[in-house]
């Protein structure tokens, strides 16, 4: 470091607008990736002691937000994911579109019609499973999910970006 | 801040709590319960205390930190209550299975101390029904949770209503 004005570059980056949104949309991602890697580390890590006991606790997390069906949910390598197969695409569906949005930068559209649009699948499957017109599947649920999710996850940044970062210009 | 304000994310983080714990309305909606309860709420703060339009999202954030933790606090309440009434529960009928798959492995200290804490807890939960430590990890974990989901039904809920109202006046 040869100057003072070499510390303050990565203030004055955080501080500006694109690097305020380039911030958000990394700090998001993490905390999605790590979401996401909780619900199949148990699937994918090789089995140990530590990811045994330790799923034990984790499953208990994860139980606050989905019911853990085991006939609704996902199995890989003898283990069972956390959520159930909605779920996982509605977690999956929103680590994709952060993945998106970390590669582009540009504004995503806060339209309230692709929230609504995207829920729309995802009903028609709740009602058609539980009225009995088809059997419940796990991939129609999964694909379902993974739209709501893209398009909730891409809302939500984007209200985040207008009230965080945008009005803060 | 008046009580006013607390009463919205109060009724709405019981109302999520009750859903929560009942497993049909689960199956539903399960990771929707939460913030739905927070829009709920921010919409019951409108009707209830005349909030002014266009919602800060300041407001909306803690509207969904209140609903979440709300919601936290009930669920862990209804898990304990019935885990005290039932003296079992997920967690003590799934250590066994545990032991039984991790004697397979030489534990470490650190690993032998967890599964004395868990035999610990499993112990406490069938001969009295409550475990302080079960409490805590819960209520921990359903904090974590709910008041993250929670934020983010608030901030959706802020974007509904606040466009609704455009809309409105224009």
């Amino acid at each position: 470091m040869t100057s003072s004005g070499s510390y303050n570059l990565p203030v004055k980056f955080l501080t500006n607008p694109a690097g305020k949104k380039l911030l958000l949309r990394t700090v998001l991602f993490f905390a999605v990736l790590i979401w996401c890697a909780g619900i199949v580390y148990n699937s994918v890590l090789p089995e140990s002691a530590y990811t045994v006991l330790s799923s034990v606790f984790v499953k208990k997390i994860y139980g606050a937000v989905c019911h853990q069906r085991i006939a609704k949910t996902f199995k890989f390598n003898g283990h069972y994911f956390f959520v159930c197969a909605r779920c996982t695409g509605i977690y999956f569906g929103a680590l994709v579109v952060s993945i998106i949005s970390l590669i582009s930068l540009q504004k995503l559209p806060k339209k309230m019609m692709l929230l609504y649009i995207s829920t729309v699948p995802m009903l028609i499957d709740v009602i058609s499973t539980t009225a009995g017109i088809y059997n419940y599947s796990k991939l129609i649920a999964l694909i379902t999910g993974i739209f709501f999710g893209s398009a909730v996850f891409a809302y939500i940044l984007a209200v985040l970006e207008n009230n965080f970062v945008d009005k803060s210009v | 801040m008046n009580r006013n304000q607390i009463f919205p994310p109060l009724v709405c983080g019981f109302g999520a709590a009750v859903l929560t714990t009942v497993p049909g309305v689960k199956n539903f909606a399960c990771c929707l319960i939460v913030p739905m309860a927070a829009v709920i709420s921010i919409n019951l703060d409108h009707r209830i205390n005349k909030s002014a339009f266009p919602i800060q999202a300041g407001k909306a954030v803690f509207f969904g930190i209140m609903t979440g933790l709300f919601a936290a606090f009930f669920s862990t309440g209804f898990d304990v209550l019935m885990t005290y009434l039932t003296r079992t529960n997920d967690f003590v009928e799934a250590l066994p299975q545990t032991e039984a798959f991790i004697a397979q492995y030489k534990l470490n200290e650190l690993l032998d101390q967890t599964m004395a804490i868990f035999r610990q807890m499993s112990k406490d939960i069938i001969a009295y029904g409550f475990s302080a430590f079960y409490l805590f990890a819960m209520l921990i974990s359903n904090i974590f949770v709910n008041v993250i989901f929670g934020i983010f039904g608030g901030l959706v809920g802020m974007s509904i209503f606040n466009k609704r109202t455009t809309h409105t006046q224009n």
